[in-house]
């Protein structure tokens, strides 16, 4: 089961960046957004399937909505935003950073979060972003020198 | 810039966790996706409608890729699996691994055509203080 588990979340990490490859080749023929109203499309049929098929039923009582605030709504139009800004970024950045700079987005703005909602700062989450941040620029100072050296090429 | 806007697209996410877990706290894990993707297309079909923009369906687009929202919701069936057995931050961390490894090796061959990065063995170093980073997130 703990086995099963290790690889159904790699997996799941898997299929973020094909999900997000796959979102930019269809923005790529056909338009950003139009390429996301096919993802939204999609996306609402298997949450219908998955809904019916792990037995919740859809069925919305009107108790279940009560207390929910009306910020919680709005994760689907957030959802836009962030599918059409990464099938755009999708082919300016490389695929690695790209899934580093969005992780150390999140981890920031996560950190941020328990600070409002908690008023502390993470320990943890703090040290291992600044180690996450610093292995990133000594890769990304790596990149630079690679690129400085292929214009010293071309040049010569 | 496109680094900046990299991050900026992270923040969104973190926020938009939030406004999906609340959702889903409230009325579960799979109905909340129902939700959460029925107010995306609203929204985006809005969007289509304001812009006056045209959907064409062209046959150059890649069959596989029409599959993008399906893969979409996967992640979120994966680690609820996960989440009961692992719990959150392992499953997380496992996630992130994977988003790493399938980057780099789609990068190193450029695989659905996207431009190649080779793999630098220098660049390990750095790896592994960031592999280091997310182990001390995962364990505190």
């Amino acid at each position: 089961m703990v086995i099963m588990a290790i690889i159904v979340s790699v997996l799941a990490g898997v299929s973020v960046v094909f999900g997000r490859i796959f979102n930019s080749k269809m923005a790529e023929k056909m338009g950003l957004f139009q390429g996301a109203l096919i993802n939204y499309i999609a996306g609402l049929l298997v949450s219908i399937l998955l809904t019916l098929v792990m037995r919740e039923y859809l069925v919305f009582s009107h108790e279940q909505f009560m207390g929910i605030p009306l910020w919680a709504y709005f994760g689907g139009i957030l959802g836009i935003g962030i599918v059409v800004l990464s099938s755009y970024l999708t082919h300016k950045v490389s695929a690695f950073y790209l899934t580093l700079l969005i992780f150390l987005g999140q981890l920031a703005t996560g950190v941020l979060i328990d600070y409002f909602v908690s008023g502390e700062i993470p320990f943890g989450k703090s040290v291992g972003g600044v180690l996450v941040i610093a292995g990133f620029l000594y890769n990304l100072k790596i990149d630079n020198e690679e690129n400085q050296s292929e214009e010293l090429k071309n040049a010569a | 810039m496109n680094k900046l806007s990299s991050g900026f697209v992270g923040g969104l996410i973190a926020i938009m966790i939030l406004f999906n877990g609340t959702l889903s706290n409230a009325i579960g894990n799979y109905q909340s996706t129902v939700i959460v993707h029925l107010v995306g297309l609203i929204g985006i079909i809005m969007i289509l409608i304001v812009g006056k923009s045209k959907i064409r369906f062209f046959k150059s687009v890649p069959l596989y890729a029409y599959s993008a929202g399906v893969i979409g919701v996967l992640p979120i069936l994966f680690n609820n699996i996960s989440f009961a057995v692992l719990g959150v931050s392992i499953t997380l961390a496992l996630g992130l691994l994977g988003q790493s490894l399938t980057s780099l090796v789609v990068d190193h061959y450029g695989l659905f055509n996207m431009t190649v990065v080779k793999f630098n063995k220098r660049k390990l170093v750095g790896l592994t203080i960031i592999i280091i980073g997310i182990l001390i997130m995962t364990i505190y």
